[in-house]
């Protein structure tokens, strides 16, 4: 007796097989990399803190809880979604760099999260393995195996562990790749979270070696000001610190030049920002000590005392401001 | 098992047990962990419940201590008389820092009747949106930092500050910073 359906060629299953898997993998790249559309401001502080978990509760993401944190949260997103100077991702990394990584709502791609996701594919990709290895021994085994006929042969140990080593190599990169293709990637973030190098870095750089090491505060105030040159703190300390090493030069002409920059610098930053003490401090201390500007001096110190200077600073202006109000005549 | 042997465990259970629970709520001895720590502080600005401007950024050249307060908080309410002795230690300093209270969740007339009753004259910023806050990750009050002259985040306390604890710790880093 002969079948009446046509036996289709293993060569004509394989190809039906590959066409299948590739348009499931291209359906699937079409709906990750879909396109949908401009979003309004709304839908991406929606987004954002959707991607958030409220630091106080549990369970709950930034949007949808009403605990304090959150609304902080929330309203940190609003406002830096409506500035526009940073993107999701930068974002979610700001708010994960201050409160720690478990505000991240997905698991990050990095370090000991990175296990939440490949895991699951390594166990799985094993799982896989074991049965397929079930069910070629299963069709090696001869009906009549169990009867006593002739056994199968058997791999080699070394065989045998080749290929367990390329099942667990196999296991290994797949948990990988996933934890890399689908877990929470943030700007500028070590495990830790980081915190970039901004002004603010340089200049707390600056700050910390303005004494033990003044070349190379003035070489960070420098950077500062290449980068916005009209940063106050940046000016007032570059000015202070040329004073500190001009004042005891022996060429006058060389002191006065180096001075006369000096002064335009702190009287520059004086004018960016009339209530900054440090520059009026300094620049009463300079007026008073090259110039002998007894009145100049006391003005900007007065100035100075009233825009309550830090403790550093005041130290440098209690111990001349007696001098000053001497020969300022009170 | 006789009784005495059974009191006896359960005194030693009971002794264990409270020590336990003493050595949990011992307050200002919990020490924060955050990525800000060594880092350059946030560059925070707002205003005081007196309507004065407050920026950090200005404030380099000093000590400053950040504490994270509600006037209804209980281990604010607590912590407060030793905030009260910091204050007055440090106003004799010639470097000394400079306390900030940063006002969570909170009404101005709150704050106001608060530190009338209990003492402390140092300035109150408000947070009203919470920017501060979340500047420096505080998700719960209270919490106290510290910042160094140069800039830089040095110290976060979580919860409650002990008797004199916020003295010793900035003694250390004063110390470590003249080193």
């Amino acid at each position: 007796m002969t079948s009446l359906a046509a036996p289709v060629r293993p060569s004509r299953r394989r190809a039906a097989w590959a066409t299948l898997v590739l348009a499931a993998a291209a359906l699937l790249a079409v709906g990750a990399l879909r396109d949908g559309g401009p979003r309004t401001q709304q839908d991406r502080i929606e987004a954002i803190t959707g991607r958030l978990a409220c630091p106080t509760c549990a369970g709950e993401s930034v949007r949808v809880s009403r605990a304090v944190a959150a609304e902080s949260i929330r309203a940190e997103v609003a406002r830096q979604v409506a500035a526009g100077t940073r993107a999701d991702d930068e974002i979610v990394g700001y708010v994960a760099a201050r409160f720690g990584a478990q505000v991240l709502l997905l698991p990050r791609a990095s370090g000991f999260d990175a296990l939440a996701w490949g895991l699951p594919v390594a166990v799985g990709v094993l799982a896989l393995a074991g049965v397929a290895a079930a069910f070629v021994r299963w069709r090696r085994t001869p009906a009549g195996a169990a009867d006593g006929a002739a056994p199968r042969p058997r791999t080699s140990p070394a065989g045998r562990v080749a290929r367990a080593s390329a099942v667990a190599a196999l296991a290994v990169g797949a948990g990988w790749l996933v934890g890399r293709q689908s877990g929470e990637r943030l700007p500028g973030q070590s495990l830790t979270g980081g915190i970039e190098d901004s002004t603010a870095s340089l200049l707390a750089r600056a700050r910390a070696s303005t004494f033990s090491d003044p070349a190379s505060a003035l070489e960070l105030y420098a950077e500062v000001l290449a980068l916005d040159p009209d940063q106050v703190e940046a000016l007032t300390y570059r000015g202070w610190l040329v004073w500190l090493v001009a004042r005891g030069a022996e060429d006058a002409t060389l002191r006065d030049r180096a001075v006369a920059g000096v002064v335009a610098d702190l009287e520059r930053a004086t004018a960016i920002d009339a209530r900054y003490p440090d520059a009026h401090c300094f620049l009463g201390i300079v007026r008073f000590r090259h110039a002998g500007d007894a009145p100049g001096a006391k003005a900007a110190l007065d100035r100075c005392a009233a825009l309550d200077p830090p403790s550093e600073v005041r130290g440098f202006v209690d111990a001349i401001r007696a001098e000053v109000d001497a020969a300022a005549g009170g | 098992m006789s009784v005495r042997r059974i009191a006896l465990a359960a005194a030693v259970a009971a002794a264990g047990l409270l020590a336990v629970l003493a050595l949990v709520d011992a307050p200002g001895e919990v020490t924060g962990e955050s990525p800000l720590l060594g880092a350059p502080a946030p560059a925070v600005v707002g205003t005081t419940i007196d309507d004065a401007s407050f920026s950090l950024e200005r404030r380099k050249g000093s000590w400053v201590v950040l504490n994270f307060f509600n006037s209804t908080c209980v281990p604010c309410i607590a912590e407060h008389p030793a905030l009260v002795a910091f204050a007055a230690r440090e106003a004799g300093l010639t470097d000394g820092a400079e306390l900030y209270t940063v006002v969570n969740d909170d009404s101005d007339d709150a704050v106001r009747e608060f530190f009338a009753r209990r003492g402390g004259d140092w300035p109150k910023v408000r947070d009203d949106d919470g920017a501060i806050a979340v500047a420096f990750g505080v998700a719960r009050v209270p919490e106290t930092w510290v910042i160094d002259p140069a800039g830089f985040v040095r110290l976060r306390v979580l919860g409650e500050l002990a008797p004199g604890a916020l003295e010793a710790r900035l003694d250390a880093l004063r110390a470590a910073g003249s080193s």
